[in-house]
């Protein structure tokens, strides 16, 4: 190894990273209500504890509505983006597609503040209806990001042999472009999915103290005996996360795989 | 192949401009029913746009384009009477080898076991009986190209395009297919219209060709015409190896033109018989094939000139020389056999040529 040094720090930036991850797991099976070292003893009553609260389950079952509808909106809203983006010439396309991305890089608390400050405006009661609003905004560039990747490596030809046989630009879009996107579009779902459902800033600004699920964990933290079923919970959200992405992640492969094109980005 | 077939597609005038680029620059012509026809041409040259104005996936600026005696402007690709094959063979990847075959005919209104049938008919013919369960992302390229061609076919379209359907086979591959396709044409005969940048292919596959350059159609021709007798300079040029002389026109009367060509002295041409082409310079054309070297006491039968063999290329079967002509600077390149009793000369050997003025192409 010729430079030792990188070694270590790229042991040490992964550690640095993870390692705060790893506690959550094991602070949740501990059994004491301070979360500090020396370890108490194993326990899974944290796990009852979580299960038991009426209002964590009110606020999941939002979350989950939340998240259901942000997905399948903003992948429908992804797949018009994209394909446009691929396949179409049209005045204005580079501006446009650059406004549609631009919520990527802008602040997330600059655009909850400003979507407050314009729905307060126009009267529009704050609801779960609004986050969903809001997050569909920051989730659709990425559907745009992973559909467009899926559409590019799409072979034209294949959309113009279908032609040739005899079918419309409709049933071409739909027996052709649609199964070979479909992971794709799969994989832009569950990241919506994921993104959103542990989305805090714009559920909290926009929510209107509406139970959430990020809003609720951060809510619980106040209070340090519901601070190790919060950890529970993370637990069991950090494994539904990276079940959902490296899920989303095989299909975007597969889709790329399939349709025998390269592979060119991605999120893992 | 006989001239007096009816007419399949005709061009009138075509232009196709893709913006400020004038792809198409007034394109006339027909192809007859039931001919095997080629576009030819380097690349860039609107080869693959005028094949797909003909299929319907471009539109053109101006100009008509008949299909069997129906204008098609406003008639899109999925009701005109032709089929593509596809230089990528666009096989849908997502399917199997019968359901790419099939696919034209979902909304045939045949039943469920007369459509497989056809399905089989159509593998049988390219080769692929069997090959129906295959998933098409696990067949080679050959083996795609069939299924492309057998999707293509199963519609009895009226013509067949193909565009560069060979390019991605390697050289043992493609010659197979070549000889395939000519069979294929034969056997089905449908107007088949073949997109290529290899003038070998061209030739040996074609009943007529049309030789493109930069949007237009330089020469529309039988290939031996087009071999012997080029139109222009850039044909010659394009097709085969072809040996420019710098001459002199001395005098002209009716057919008879006298010219003085370097290194081969004045020659008599009957232009009548050997049409005069454009250049844009006076130059006479003579094939490598044409040549020949005399050996030992060999008499040439008609006209022959002194050279110096200045390089020797030796193929196998065939060896090249290029020569210098009679004491002067021209080279030209000519093949021999190579025959027993027919050794390879050195480099340095003077030798003599001989020639036919009947095979010579004024170009002016």
């Amino acid at each position: 190894m010729k430079a030792p040094y990188l070694r270590a720090f790229t042991l040490f930036y992964l550690l640095f990273l993870y390692s705060p991850i790893l506690l959550l797991p094991i602070f949740a099976f501990n059994d004491g209500k301070v979360v500090a070292f020396p370890l108490q003893g194993f326990t899974g009553k944290w796990f009852g504890e979580m299960f038991a609260d009426q209002n964590l389950r009110i606020a999941a079952k939002n979350s989950l509505i939340i998240a259901l509808s942000v997905a399948t909106l903003s992948t429908v809203l992804g797949i018009f983006a994209a394909r446009a983006s691929v396949r179409y010439r049209f005045p204005g396309k580079a501006p446009l597609m650059g406004l549609i991305m631009l919520p990527l890089v802008l602040p997330e608390m600059i655009v909850a503040m400003a979507l407050l400050v314009v729905l307060l405006s126009m009267g529009v009661p704050l609801s779960l209806f609004t986050v969903i609003v809001g997050q569909v905004l920051i989730c659709t560039p990425f559907a745009v990001a992973i559909l467009t990747s899926a559409f590019q490596s799409l072979d034209r030809s294949l959309e113009e042999a279908a032609m040739d046989l005899g079918e419309t630009t409709w049933s071409t879009f739909r027996l052709i472009v649609l199964p070979l996107v479909m992971p794709g579009i799969m994989a832009s779902f569950l990241i919506c999915f994921t993104i959103s459902f542990d989305e805090f800033i714009i559920s909290n600004f926009l929510g209107s103290g509406q139970p959430i699920l990020s809003v609720y964990i951060f809510g619980q933290f106040r209070f340090p005996a519901k601070v190790p079923s919060m950890l529970a919970l993370g637990t069991v959200l950090v494994c539904f996360s990276i079940i959902l992405l490296g899920f989303a992640e095989y299909m975007r492969r597969r889709g790329i795989a399939k349709a025998g094109g390269k592979d060119s980005g991605g999120f893992l | 192949m006989t001239s007096d077939q009816p007419t399949m597609i005709e061009f009138k005038d075509v232009h196709k401009y893709y913006g400020d680029y004038h792809a198409l620059r007034g394109i006339n012509g027909t192809i007859k029913a039931g001919e095997f026809f080629s576009l030819l041409g380097p690349s860039g040259c609107g080869k693959t746009t005028l094949l797909r104005t003909i299929a319907g996936f471009e539109d053109i600026s101006s100009g008509v384009i008949m299909i069997d005696g129906k204008d098609m402007a406003g008639v899109a690709a999925n009701t005109r009477p032709t089929n593509m094959v596809f230089q990528s063979y666009a096989i849908f990847p997502h399917m199997s080898v019968e359901e790419n075959v099939g696919f034209g005919l979902r909304k045939d209104p045949r039943s469920k076991e007369d459509k497989a049938k056809a399905v089989d008919e159509a593998l049988q013919m390219v080769g692929l009986k069997g090959f129906g369960k295959r998933a098409a992302h696990a067949l080679s390229g050959g083996q795609r190209q069939r299924v492309a061609l057998a999707r293509a076919l199963i519609l009895k379209p009226k013509v067949l395009l193909l565009d560069e359907p060979l390019s991605a086979l390697d050289k043992k591959m493609r010659e197979h297919m070549q000889v395939e396709l000519i069979k294929l044409q034969r056997q089905v005969g449908i107007t088949f219209i073949l997109v290529t940048h290899d003038q070998e292919e061209a030739l040996v596959m074609s009943d007529r060709i049309a030789v493109m350059f930069e949007g237009e159609i330089a020469q529309l021709a039988d290939p031996e015409t087009l071999y012997r007798r080029p139109a222009t300079k850039k044909v010659a040029d394009f097709i085969g190896t072809m040996n420019f002389i710098p001459a002199t026109i001395l005098s002209e009367s009716g057919n008879a033109v006298e010219v003085e060509a370097k290194g081969l002295g004045k020659v008599m041409l009957d232009i009548s018989q050997a049409p005069v082409a454009s250049g844009d310079s006076t130059v006479v054309g003579l094939r490598p094939e044409t040549l020949t070297l005399l050996y030992d006491d060999q008499k040439a039968p008609e006209r022959e000139t002194d050279g110096v063999i200045d390089e020797v290329i030796y193929f196998g079967d065939m060896t090249y020389y290029d020569v210098y002509l009679g004491g002067t600077d021209v080279e030209v390149r000519l093949s021999m056999r190579n025959v027993p009793g027919r050794p390879v000369l050195d480099v340095g050997t003077r030798v003599r040529v001989a020639w036919s003025p009947t095979a010579l192409v004024l170009f002016r």
